[in-house]
């Protein structure tokens, strides 16, 4: 009787994209902490969850298998340095402020949907 | 009296689209979703049986939260968000539960002090 | 408990730049010392990163996180510049004293780059930490 209520596609959607924010700060993490190792790699998500991702929201099959956020090589780093490093300290920067937004905007929809909820059933505002 | 089972009819047609069936966290190895559109599977033939429904399903969530926070406490997943949200959504539920509860119990004693 | 999301990465980073900014001021300091234990003049040192992989980390079948260490610490073998200063008391016989091998600017690029990337791995930890008190406040 209860699970439907939390079942709604925002979110469903809110809950897996907060495991993805987390993982990329994970990432962007790594990646500037060996902005100076030769022949380091630039990691980030694999492309490959977002289209999966969209492929499930699609046919409506939304949560039916669960579906984790990875870690890979980020293919579209170019920019490589003599010594085979490809990491940009200022486009990690940037990258952590873009994901850090997106983790707020996040947790906002997963807490208004909670507030929603709880008002709903309490009867009171707060 | 009306006895309790007569408000089966609006149960089950309030509770209609709603399925039970998932007793499983939300978000949890095994949580299955509702087809969009999906009817129901409220056993409509006891009105005590959708109570231990709503009863199984609020444990399942606390179930759930414990694992999620004993695996941030341990260590084993730096995944605090996931945690905060299963302790929410537990505490939804739960808190559901007991504005049921609360309104079965007023239902109670309007009946019984109706006049016979 | 890990609440604030690589943290372990972030710390052996801060680390690794730490040293090697002393590694930096060792050689600014021995800019001129011509006469050291082992005879001859001070050689530079240099570091070296290298990275290593996180352990317990993506069982999902990704790639883990990297840490970050000092490889190694290891002296440059290039001869320094020598100069003619016949009163100087390391003077060679034909009045020539060869100096350490240290560039001041370069060791100075050296110096500012490694701060930078000190400054940037605590935006990282302190970006972390603001995450997770997002994340404290889901609901309320």
């Amino acid at each position: 009787m209860i699970d439907p209520i939390f079942q709604t596609d925002t979110y469903q959607l809110a809950r897996k994209l907060l495991d993805v924010s987390a993982l990329r700060q994970q990432a962007i993490a790594s990646n500037v902490a060996n902005a100076e190792t030769p022949g380091y790699r630039r990691l980030d998500v694999n492309p490959a969850f977002e289209t999966q991702l969209r492929a499930q929201m699609s046919t409506g099959a939304f949560g039916s298998e669960v579906l984790k956020p990875t870690l890979s090589t980020d293919p579209s780093a170019t920019n490589t340095k003599p010594d085979g490093n490809n990491v940009e300290i200022e486009s990690e920067l940037l990258a952590m402020n873009r994901n850090s937004v997106e983790y707020d905007y996040l947790t906002q929809v997963v807490s208004s949907n909670l507030k929603q909820l709880k008002m709903a059933i309490t009867g009171n505002i707060t | 009296m009306t006895p309790i089972g007569a408000v089966n009819p609006l149960a089950s047609s309030v509770l209609g689209r709603l399925d039970p069936a998932e007793l499983t966290g939300v978000g949890g190895p095994n949580a299955a979703p509702l087809p969009p559109g999906g009817t129901a599977a409220v056993p409509t033939d006891s009105f005590s049986a959708m109570l231990d429904n709503l009863v199984g399903t609020v444990n399942a969530k606390e179930v759930a939260a414990t694992q999620q926070t004993t695996s941030v406490l341990m260590g084993d997943s730096g995944a605090l968000h996931q945690s905060m949200i299963a302790m929410q959504e537990s505490g939804v539920a739960f808190s559901l539960m007991v504005q049921v509860r609360n309104k079965l119990v007023d239902s109670y004693q309007e009946l019984m002090r109706m006049q016979v | 408990m890990n609440l604030i999301s690589g943290v372990d990465v972030t710390a052996s980073a801060l680390n690794a730049q730490k040293i090697r900014l002393d590694i930096v001021a060792q050689n600014i300091a021995n800019a001129e010392t011509t006469r050291t234990a082992e005879g001859g003049p001070y050689q530079r040192q240099v570091v070296s990163f290298e990275s290593e992989l996180v352990k317990s980390q993506q069982a999902n079948g990704g790639l883990p996180l990297q840490t970050v260490k000092v490889a190694s610490i290891s002296t440059d073998p290039t001869a320094g510049s020598k100069v003619y200063n016949p009163q100087h008391p390391d003077a060679g016989p034909d009045g020539m004293v060869t100096m350490p091998n240290v560039n001041l600017a370069f060791e100075m690029v050296d110096l500012i780059t490694a701060s930078r990337a000190y400054e940037a791995n605590l935006s990282i930890v302190k970006n972390a930490k603001q995450m997770a008190e997002k994340a404290l406040e889901i609901g309320h």
